[in-house]
């Protein structure tokens, strides 16, 4: 049996951070060595899942007491990405990233750089790739059932995770800089949208196509407080024809908790990915997280949907692994992402100009 | 569609509750973008209906906004799939419910069609957004399948349960010859399909309150303008833009 990769945890500031303690633990292919803290905050929740791994609060503290680190996954807030990249390309450790590396072009284009030069895996965390319901769409698909596909519609919702993670609602540190929505809007960029890359990666995936042009417009904020956009429609057109509309938005609401747990949703399904797709000979309409079941107890006493199953960090992690270990190229990399950021980027323009714009 | 049936119903209503004016279903002009059958009154003149104006499900999502159960609409969210409607069928209703329900004109929208499909973004001038996504390309048989949802500050709302994708029945049968469901909803007009009596119920109305025909012919010469308006951004590439009041 091939050893196990010595693995790290950055940062523990993104909404995604407690969603690989499980994986990481239990995965017999890695080896959990240590975690680094983003501040004393985010240490303290750390401490809360009792994970057994020491955590410090510095990268540097920690590379030097785990020289051995091989591979790390930086879980920190958008704007922090290149440096933290940059620090463990340094050291030729691999990176596992968050969803959105950075919208900033110019630093997207320093992380290929840095990447391609130290020789890494830069793996992109697109957990839909590898949830199962997707699979089956993908090979209905593949399979011919609804012959050519002419229209896609999907949802990305969820509530805002911004009271928990405060990051996602500061649009430098979410979107990178501070850019108005439009003339005349009080909002900046980095909100609902940023949160959600998932439906502008699966159409690729899914079509094979890129994007030809988007639409995108705001509504008024659930959230008055949010200095960011939370509601968001966009529609457009692939290259290969395919119609599509997604709505990205945070338009499940939520109680504000600093740590997110039982009771954090208000409307009763937390959040919600499905696709119809419309094909010349058919439709298929897909839920990738239901269906599921349904308490009204603890700790609201709320009608609320008890998601199932999660269990896209599986096949995720072990991609991951079996890249570094057979030095393949991950299927969602730098490069391939690129296209699906370009693309959000495009919807911001869109929504600025009032007008649909091209991204190709 | 049976009108003979249609119409006997209708004369029912109008000897069992007031009614002003008189009149007949009559089948709506070929071609005509929206509902299939119109009213023909006994003065001579023709009133386009929009009977989902008087569907118990819209009706209840409109007193939500109205009573203020739901507090800062946001964004409309519709779907309408069908097999052998046309897209203009299907947008023009959805247009009308972006009004009914979002309360506020439109103000732009801008359409991506392909083949039998289109995905509409619409703007009202309160500001709300409204998607609309439109099918005609279900297979033949199938039957309809649509959404309406409203998302506000407080509260959301819609006419499909949460964690569901398709419309629920009343009753389901699992016979020896196979699956079957019903949803009746109206025990007056029992024996009606549901589209059938929406025919009859709006017919009903606007002999009982005859300022609805004036309404309602406005209302749809409206739609029938900006559905073939929205639906060309789609060739033009640019958002339709409406004034307020237009």
């Amino acid at each position: 049996m091939m050893k196990p990769v010595k693995i790290a945890m950055m940062a523990l500031t993104h909404g995604h951070t407690r969603k690989y303690y499980q994986t990481l633990r239990e995965n017999a292919k890695l080896d959990w060595v240590a975690s680094c803290a983003a501040d004393a905050e985010a240490k303290a929740v750390y401490a809360l899942y009792e994970t057994k791994v020491p955590c410090y609060l510095s990268a540097e503290e920690m590379f030097k007491q785990h020289p051995d680190i091989q591979a790390v996954v930086i879980a920190s807030a958008n704007d922090q990405h290149l440096r933290d990249m940059t620090l463990c390309a340094e050291r030729g450790v691999h990176i596992l990233s968050m969803k959105i590396p950075t919208f900033v072009p110019e630093e997207y284009d320093d992380m290929i750089k840095v990447v391609d030069k130290a020789g890494i895996v830069c793996q992109i965390e697109l957990e839909m790739h590898y949830n199962p319901v997707v699979m089956r769409l993908r090979k209905l698909m593949a399979d011919g059932v609804i012959g050519k596909v002419l229209s896609l519609q999907a949802t990305n919702i969820t509530l805002s995770p911004a009271w928990a993670f405060p990051w996602q609602g500061v649009p430098e540190a979410s979107y990178g800089r501070r850019v108005p929505l439009r003339r005349g809007d009080h909002r900046f960029r980095g909100g609902a949208l940023c949160d959600h890359p998932h439906v502008f990666d699966l159409i690729r995936w899914l079509t094979g196509a890129d994007f030809a042009y988007v639409y995108s417009e705001v509504a008024p904020n659930l959230r008055p407080d949010l200095e960011v956009e939370d509601m968001i429609l966009v529609n457009g057109k692939m290259t290969d024809g395919t119609a599509f509309l997604f709505d990205p938005s945070w338009s499940r609401m939520e109680e504000r908790l600093k740590v997110p747990g039982p009771g954090w949703e208000v409307f009763p399904k937390r959040m919600e990915v499905n696709l119809s797709i419309i094909g010349e000979k058919g439709t298929i309409m897909c839920d990738c997280f239901g269906p599921n079941i349904y308490h009204n107890g603890a700790p609201n006493d709320r009608y609320t949907v008890q998601y199932t199953y999660f269990d896209e960090w599986i096949g995720l992690i072990d991609e991951f692994v079996a890249c570094i270990r057979e030095h393949k190229t991950p299927k969602i990399n730098l490069q391939w992402h690129r296209q699906t950021i370009d693309c959000m980027n495009a919807c911001y323009r869109s929504i600025d100009a009032s007008a649909p714009v091209k991204v190709c | 569609m049976r009108l003979k049936k249609m119409n006997n119903a209708l004369q029912m209503l109008c000897g069992k509750y007031p009614a002003k004016a008189e009149g007949v279903l009559v089948k709506n002009t070929a071609g005509a973008m929206g509902a299939p059958a119109a009213l023909a009154m006994a003065d001579g003149k023709t009133v386009k209906l929009l009977p989902w104006r008087r569907e118990r499900r819209f009706v209840e999502l409109k007193n939500l906004v109205d009573n203020r159960t739901l507090d800062g609409v946001s964004t409309l969210r519709f779907a309408s799939m069908a097999s052998g409607r046309t897209l203009s069928a299907l947008l023009y209703r959805e247009l009308d419910l972006c009004e009914f329900l979002g309360e506020s004109g439109i103000m732009s929208g801008f359409a991506v069609c392909n083949g039998k499909t289109a995905n509409v973004i619409v703007k009202l001038h309160d500001g709300k957004s409204c998607s609309v996504e439109c099918s005609g390309a279900l297979p033949a048989g199938t039957e309809p399948i649509d959404r309406h949802e409203i998302i506000a500050r407080r509260g959301v709302a819609c006419d499909r349960a949460v964690d569901t994708q398709v419309p629920q029945a009343s009753i389901y049968v699992f016979a020896q010859d196979g699956e079957s469901r019903f949803t009746d909803g109206d025990s007056e007009l029992f024996g009606f399909d549901h589209d059938e009596a929406l025919l009859i119920r709006a017919a009903f109305a606007v002999l009982a309150e005859p300022p609805l025909a004036e309404l309602w012919n406005v209302l749809d010469a409206r739609l029938v303008k900006r559905t073939a308006e929205i639906l060309a951004t789609d060739k033009s590439g640019k958002p339709v833009l409406y004034k307020e009041g237009e």
